[in-house]
């Protein structure tokens, strides 16, 4: 499909740029708590990292995919994702270091205190992370659609 | 038959479920509506383990004082993560669609079939 | 537990939706059929007392993976064709029917829906028991979805993240793209 086509996508409309300027805030704070007050009530970072990745599909829609994808910078959503593995990673691997098993986190109390709850805090975050950027990741991916790539040569058959 | 109905009324929807979703697979010809099947099993199973944790009266798993009985929160979390896997894969397989159909310009699996033997 | 009207009538709902989906012809009205059955069938978790999965398939199933399809539609085709529904294939209905049957067939051996004690392993194992007592001591968290996922299946939960991560991956080599956006 070609690209002014694909722009015939968007269509501009007040009350959806309305709704949206007013929506959007309260949106992402309900992701916000939804995945720091996953420990007490429902939620976690998987429903909040979802909710999180729908504001920036929200504003997409009502902004237009072009616009939003100038206004995001890659590089936070790349380094959101990999970042999330590696923490992680890192929080289950620490605990093998200190001489424990795998996200075994007692073995942190001996620096902070109630330590476990604060990981699973920081788990939880590293997972909304992963999967808010992996979904924004693949709504701009499907939306961009294939051969738009950066001078992909077509060299096979 | 009518009193099982009434106390296994949920078994008798997965089972549904997994007959819709896999005539979905085997008898759309579009990818797309093929996707979609696949999805519908997928919920098909996870009605199943849910419907497994709950007991009559209980509370969700949300531990508090005399809060208790609680249904089981392991089917909970193997459904959880399920879900959110289920979307990876059905964006995978959605990119992948979108591949085929620049490959071949058609979704249509009886043409791809026949442009793909040519 | 005995069927009550409203879950009844939701049964109705998402069976229906997912009969539609199945059987509309157009590829967009079978993907609302779609969406529609997602929203009912959170509603249904819901009432099976799974609040975190309901929120789950909220926004997964409903918002996220709907817009994803729209997307694939929009840079693929949607066939015009003539006519509301698809016409059933005899050969499919009856395989399937068959494979209905079967499965069927063991529903009389499952424990009844909302069983407890020896008749539902699932609730009265000594698993269940053993999240539900010790969560709260173990990892100070009050949600024992949270405790199992991030504490005691961390592991697992680990590989899934990972799987994610690797489906966005994936996505960007299918697609030929070098950054996400």
């Amino acid at each position: 499909m070609s690209s002014d086509e694909r722009t015939g996508l968007y269509v501009e409309s007040t009350i959806i740029m309305t709704t949206v300027r007013v929506v959007a805030p309260f949106v992402l704070t309900f992701a916000l708590f939804v995945m720091f007050h996953g420990a007490n009530s429902p939620g976690g970072g998987f429903q909040g990292g979802v909710i999180a990745g729908s504001v920036v599909m929200m504003l997409a829609f009502a902004y237009g995919i072009d616009a939003a994808r100038e206004w995001l910078d890659v590089r936070v959503v790349a380094a959101l994702a990999s970042g999330g593995v590696l923490t992680f990673a890192a929080i289950g691997l620490g605990t093998i270091v200190l001489g424990g098993n795998f996200l075994e986190y007692h073995l942190y109390e001996q620096f902070i205190s109630h330590v476990v709850a604060y990981a699973i805090e920081l788990v939880e975050l590293a997972i909304g992370g992963i999967v808010a950027s992996v979904a924004i990741g693949l709504f701009f991916l499907l939306a961009a659609g294939f051969g738009h790539a950066v001078d992909a040569p077509e060299d096979e058959s | 038959m009518f009193e099982l109905l009434n106390s296994h009324y949920n078994y008798f929807a997965v089972m549904l479920l997994l007959g819709i979703g896999l005539y979905m697979l085997i008898e759309s010809r579009n990818l797309v509506k093929k996707v979609i099947g696949m999805n519908i099993f997928q919920t098909g199973i996870f009605l199943f383990f849910i419907t497994l944790a709950f007991r009559t009266g209980g509370n969700p798993p949300i531990i508090k004082e005399g809060g208790g009985p609680y249904v089981s929160p392991l089917p909970h979390v193997l459904i959880l993560t399920a879900i959110v896997v289920g979307v990876s894969l059905t964006a995978v397989a959605l990119a992948l669609i979108i591949r085929i159909y620049t490959e071949y310009g058609t979704l249509d699996e009886d043409k791809l079939k026949q442009l793909y033997y040519d | 537990m005995t069927l009550s009207l409203i879950e009844g009538l939701l049964l109705v709902f998402v069976l229906g939706c997912a009969i539609g989906a199945a059987v509309l012809r157009d590829v967009l009205a079978s993907l609302m059929a779609f969406a529609a059955y997602s929203l009912g069938i959170s509603i249904i978790w819901v009432m099976l007392e799974a609040p975190d999965v309901g929120l789950t398939e909220a926004a997964v199933g409903a918002g996220i993976m709907t817009i994803l399809f729209i997307l694939a539609l929009a840079n693929t085709v949607r066939p015009q064709e003539n006519g509301l529904f698809e016409s059933l294939s005899v050969r499919t209905v009856v395989l399937v029917g068959a494979f209905v049957v079967v499965m069927v067939a063991t529903v009389p051996s499952l424990p009844a829906i909302g069983a407890d004690g020896a008749a539902n392993p699932v609730v009265s194992g000594e698993v269940t028991q053993h999240y539900i007592d010790n969560a709260y001591a173990d990892t100070e968290v009050k949600n024992a979805v949270t405790a199992v996922l991030a504490a005691y299946r961390g592991f697992d939960t680990l590989g899934e993240a990972v799987v994610v991560f690797s489906a966005g991956v994936a996505a960007l080599t299918v697609l030929r793209q070098e950054v996400f956006a």
